[in-house]
């Protein structure tokens, strides 16, 4: 399918030759060689030490990394899966960040302070997250529809409303955790063990039912977008609002669904969080998976499955990038390269005039709404 | 109570200056039409090279520097977006992700987690007679980029309604059509605006790391960027606007923080999160009421095709 | 071209009129050939060159900015100062005389989107002037104007050629092209096929080069549109009003009947509301008065989706912004609008075979090229887009069809192969209400026509009745209406 690969080409070319700008940044500021071993410890980090299990050492020098990374994977697909899902009603869901922070808090809360048998708890936990989520973009959705107040500028304030509110107020104040032990804790309490992930390899990795659950709603969304009815309905209206409308689809309604399918993905991240990782909700979220979820959604082209995909290759990265710091490398440095895979995949014109085919050239950046 | 006025003054007066100048440089671009979501990463990367510029020359020169880079970032944005019409938001989140990153790395690399080594901060400078003055003497004692930042957004209004190149960077915002009907060039005052607000912002950014603090640190510029988006919606695209919203703004924080020191009890009234959320949420009600499309320019976020072949 | 003459450019759409203009005015450059100015060769290479020769340009989708003032537009790019500062106050000044000098009325302080269209297109000419423009040339000057406007701008015009300016209108509207013009040319298929002067010609001759007489005139003759007797009324609309997309009333006040076997032609000239009632029609605008009956509903409230659900079918006129996603495959443009029920659908899931099924039946019957139902539809050409969006409204059965432009743009198969389709639409009962500026096109297909000018039905002809002299003048609004 030479379509489907030319479709392809610039992200996977963007991504190399953000993964050799980076090698050539530490073989500059220490030594090539330095370098090459980074980048051997961040895939060992990421996919599990090969060579040394194969000498001999436990599983766990397999079964450790892979978990690391699939955490992350599951985090950074389900944060990509928001953006991607927004962008095929042909809106910009900059607010992946806010509503995965609501997300994230409702599962604590869930977790935490409601009391249910274990099977019925975690999907609890889950279902409030991605509801908290959802309203979250529903706000900015409807400030669209009714207002046509931009997605972008709604969203970037909601992110930082979400941030104020439950950073500084929430988890600080009403929603604090009860001391323990005579300490006080910062953060929400400690969940309930029903509600916590189950670990899917035992002790020998951190590995738990979110990264499943990740690509289930990857493979959810794909299904719903490309063999539905209503998933159809929602790429038209992205693709040609006005088509759409012509057509008798309600557009309004889509670009809604969409909009709260989006943030439901983007709580569901933060709930995977909280109930997978950290148990609850710590004084600060910190880590920024929601604008992560911008690049892995952009360079995975916008589809479910490829945002799935970009989303595993950084998940290994980021997860391995904690080994490079053994060389002196700092482990923001996987962030480096996405956001320069990002950049390089906002070249997407560049590398099509690069790549000069014909039929290529056309069409300015299809796959991203006119802002 | 003129002593707490005064002292409220005075640290709004320290604060707002580099929201200010974020502020003005996102409504330089979007005027000219030009989405200014990379505000945040232009301001890190001139806090970081300010920063790291001023351990080995004179302050004042390492703020040209962070300048510079600031622009640079936003050269890299407008042949992006304007020269190969990608889509303006995807390439300012990539600088901004790239900002954010590449900064960390670079400072964790070069100097450890605690930010770079302290630097010789800017001038203050203490206009005579003016600090013994109650109130108003908060005036006196900032470094010049605070004098800057009050006169600035009048001169840069005067630019924008009294002067020619005004009048074109509002046409090209508002229907770059007519621009290039009239043989003027559209992407020639594009690139000017991107450039112009990439040393707004990276100016913003060197002001953090000369002025307010003394080194480049961690979380630098902390959202600041994203704040002068909102304080260029609430100012209505206008730097005037522009300028009382974001010295609003730090007035808030000054007030926050101050209420946090000497009244507590308010604190546990009015929570903290809130304040902190209220300058966005104000920009959300102000965009509820009036929509957006009455005075954002027309032309936001289209990239211009050139009309001959 | 000559000093202080009024030069009309008639042609059909597409003929290429707007081309030659942009190519004069410096926006395209020429494949070939040479340009002169004054006896000697130029070569335009933007705007700027043009207008520093002296040639200005009235475009047909007006280049204002409209959060400007009319002083700041006119000086836009050439702006007075005073010690470096816009010096507005002489910019009204300047404004003021320019505007004086060619009798202009207008507010040089007033922001131009306050203005009506008329006075902004007066602030159109007064840029152009003001940049000392010799040539002036007014691309489709009259297209969004009201009578008044138009004879307005017609003393404009014989002013300004009185004063020593060249004026070029580019027009399709031979009547008043005939009115103020010296000299016309017409232009067909990128040609110029005939200079000729006003005074020694008729809007018939005129139509006639227009349209390239003998290659046209077997299309009206050919295969006589004559339907059985008409089956029940489909729609029925009474006193229908409703308004355009600048605000103003586009219909004022339509009584007409579609009936079951039958294509009812709409003539008339560009923007007489003919597009609208298309719209309204199909959901796609709401009406603001006026009542009406459409297969048996209520055309008040309309959606475009019980408009399909109804049994409408809707070939609209911009292809690409209302008929199809080209960006989608030409299978999915296929069930865009039917893409819930058999066979695009079992239930909430797309019937990825049914669909397949069907596509390719259609891509055959309808020879669209090439035929596979799985290549995006941007790759087609537009003759073979139009052809899937035929074949879609067609394969739905629907019992009203509501076509605009349905040929505009095609090659001369494609135009006889969408006739073809339309008339067995017909035969088989489904209701056609055809809209088209191509009075050949109504004249050749409809059973019955009806004429509209400035919103209203102007006239109503049955086929035995057809006389194009008579619809011209209809279309024209000169004569009174009630003729049905």
């Amino acid at each position: 399918m030479p379509e489907r690969v030319r479709q392809m080409l610039p992200s996977v070319l963007s991504v190399l030759l953000a993964l050799g700008v980076c090698w050539a940044l530490i073989a500059l500021t220490m030594e090539p060689g330095t370098a090459t071993d980074a980048y051997l410890q961040m895939l060992w980090g990421g996919i599990g030490n090969w060579p040394a299990y194969l000498d001999g050492a436990a599983a766990t020098v397999i079964t450790r990394p892979l978990g690391e990374s699939a955490m992350k994977a599951a985090i950074l697909t389900l944060t990509g899966l928001s953006v991607a899902v927004a962008f095929k009603v042909g809106l910009f869901n900059i607010g992946a960040q806010g509503q995965m922070l609501l997300g994230a808090l409702a599962a604590a809360v869930v977790g935490a302070q409601v009391s249910l048998p274990g099977v019925l708890h975690v999907p609890a936990a889950l279902l409030g997250a991605a509801l908290a989520g959802a309203a979250w973009a529903g706000i900015a959705g409807l400030l669209r529809i009714y207002r046509g107040v931009h997605e972008v500028i709604s969203t970037i304030m909601l992110n930082w409303v979400a941030l104020s509110l439950v950073d500084n107020w929430l988890v600080v104040g009403p929603l604090r955790g009860a001391a323990e032990g005579g300490q006080s804790i910062t953060g929400t309490a400690e969940i309930q063990a029903t509600a916590v992930l189950p670990r899917l390899l035992g002790e020998g990795s951190r590995l738990n039912l979110g990264f499943p659950l990740a690509l289930v709603a990857a493979l959810a969304v794909w299904v719903w977008l490309t063999r539905t009815r209503s998933g159809f309905e929602t790429r038209a209206v992205g693709l040609g609002a006005e088509a759409a409308r012509a057509a008798g689809i309600p557009v309004a309604r889509r670009m809604g669904m969409a909009m709260a399918l989006a943030g439901a993905m983007a709580g569901l991240a933060g709930a995977v969080l909280v109930l997978g990782t950290e148990g609850r909700y710590p004084g600060t979220l910190g880590a920024p998976y929601g604008f992560d979820g911008i690049a892995i959604a952009l360079i995975g082209n916008n589809h479910p499955l490829g945002a799935t995909v970009s989303a595993l290759f950084f998940g290994v990265l980021r997860a391995g990038g904690t080994r490079m710091q053994l060389l002196g490398v700092h482990k923001s440095f996987p962030e480096l390269i996405q956001g320069l895979a990002l950049l390089f995949v906002a070249g997407r014109m560049v590398w099509l005039a690069l790549l000069r085919r014909r039929n290529v050239a056309p069409a300015a950046s299809a796959e991203v709404p006119r802002a | 109570m003129l002593d707490v006025l005064h002292s409220l003054l005075f640290s709004t007066l320290d604060a707002a200056p580099a929201l200010i100048f974020a502020a003005l440089g996102a409504v330089l671009s979007e005027r000219a039409g030009v989405i200014a979501v990379g505000m945040e990463g232009m301001m890190r990367v001139g806090a970081f090279c300010a920063a790291v510029a001023a351990l080995t020359m004179p302050t004042p020169l390492a703020v040209v520097m962070g300048m510079l880079a600031g622009a640079a970032l936003a050269g890299v944005h407008g042949f992006l977006s304007i020269r190969w019409r990608s889509d303006q938001v995807v390439s300012g989140i990539a600088l901004n992700l790239v900002a954010l990153a590449g900064g960390t790395f670079l400072l964790e690399s070069l100097y450890g987690p605690n930010g770079t080594p302290p630097i010789q901060q800017l001038t203050r400078w203490n206009i005579p007679g003016l600090s013994s003055v109650p109130v108003l003497g908060a005036l006196s004692g900032h470094s010049a980029p605070t004098y800057l930042a009050l006169l600035l957004p009048f001169a840069f209004q005067g630019l924008l309604t009294r002067t020619p190149l005004g009048l074109r960077l509002r046409a090209v915002g508002d229907k770059p059509q007519a621009v290039a009907t009239l043989g003027l060039s559209v992407p020639g005052l594009r690139w000017g605006a991107v450039l112009g607000s990439g040393l707004l912002a990276g100016l913003g950014g060197a002001v953090l790391s000369t002025a307010v603090l003394d080194r480049f640190e961690q979380h630098t510029p902390a959202g600041l960027g994203f704040m002068a988006l909102a304080a260029m919606v609430f100012g209505r695209w206008t730097p005037v606007g522009a300028f009382l919203a974001a010295t609003f703004f730090a007035f808030g924080n000054a007030l926050r923080i101050g209420l946090v020191s000497s009244a507590p009890g308010l604190v546990e009234l009015i929570p903290q999160g809130v304040l902190l959320a209220l300058p966005y949420l104000l920009t959300l009600v102000v965009l509820t009421l009036q929509g957006q499309r009455s005075s954002a320019p027309a032309a936001l976020g289209t990239p211009y095709e050139q009309e001959s072949r | 071209m000559h000093r202080g003459e009024l030069l009309a450019v008639v042609g059909e759409n597409g003929a290429g009129k707007s081309s030659l203009m942009n190519v004069l005015y410096g926006l395209y450059q020429p494949d070939a050939g040479v340009l002169s100015l004054d006896g000697q060769p130029v070569r335009f290479k933007s705007p700027r060159d043009a207008i520093a020769r002296g040639i200005g340009m009235v475009h047909q989708h007006f280049m204002l900015v409209p959060t400007l003032s009319v002083a700041e537009n006119v000086v836009l790019g050439r702006e007075p100062t005073r010690n470096g500062l816009l010096d507005l106050e002489r910019a009204v000044q300047e404004v003021s005389a320019t505007c004086a000098r060619f009798g202009f009325q207008l507010e040089p302080r007033a922001r131009v989107d306050t203005l009506s269209v008329g006075s902004q297109q007066k602030v159109e000419i007064v840029k152009a002037l003001h940049r000392g423009a010799q040539v002036l040339i007014l691309d489709e000057p009259t297209a969004v104007l009201t009578p008044q406007e138009s004879d307005e701008l017609a003393r404009v015009m014989r002013g300004l050629v009185a004063q020593g300016h060249t004026v070029v209108l580019i027009s399709h509207k031979l009547k008043e092209v005939l009115g103020v013009a010296d000299r016309i040319a017409v232009m067909r298929r990128g040609r110029c096929v005939a200079e000729v002067r006003a005074a020694d010609t008729t809007a018939e001759q005129l139509a006639a080069l227009m349209v390239g007489d003998g290659q046209r005139a077997p299309a009206a003759t050919s295969t006589p549109a004559v339907s059985q007797a008409p089956g029940e009324p489909l729609l029925d609309v009474r006193g229908l009003q409703a308004t355009g997309d600048n605000g103003r009333p586009a219909l004022r006040g339509v009584d007409l009947e579609v009936r079951a076997g039958e294509i009812v032609g709409i003539a008339g000239v560009d923007g007489n509301g003919q597009r609208e009632l298309a719209e309204v029609l199909t959901g796609l605008r709401p009406l603001t008065s006026g009542s009406g009956a459409l297969l048996g509903g209520p055309l008040s409230g309309l959606t475009p989706a019980q408009a399909r659900t109804r049994g409408v079918g809707h070939i609209p006129e911009d292809r690409l912004h209302r008929a199809v996603v080209k960006a989608l495959s030409v299978e999915e443009n296929v069930a865009l609008g039917r893409h819930t029920r058999p066979p695009f659908a079992k239930g909430p899931w797309i019937d990825f075979k049914g669909r397949r099924e069907r596509t390719r039946e259609l891509t055959v019957a309808y020879d669209v090229r090439p035929p596979d139902p799985e290549v995006a539809l941007r790759a087609l050409s537009g003759g073979n887009q139009q052809k899937v969006v035929v074949a879609r409204e067609l394969d739905a059965r629907p019992r009203l069809l509501v076509v605009v432009q349905p040929t505009r743009g095609l090659d001369v198969g494609a135009v006889a192969q969408v006739h073809a389709k339309l008339r067995e639409a017909r035969d088989q009962g489904t209701g056609v209400l055809l809209v088209s500026l191509d009075l050949e096109e109504v004249l050749a297909l409809s059973d019955r026509v009806y004429v509209f000018f400035e919103g209203r039905v102007t006239g109503h002809f049955l086929r035995h009745e057809f006389d194009e002299r008579e619809l011209g003048r209809r279309m024209l609004g000169t004569t009174e209406p009630g003729h049905a």
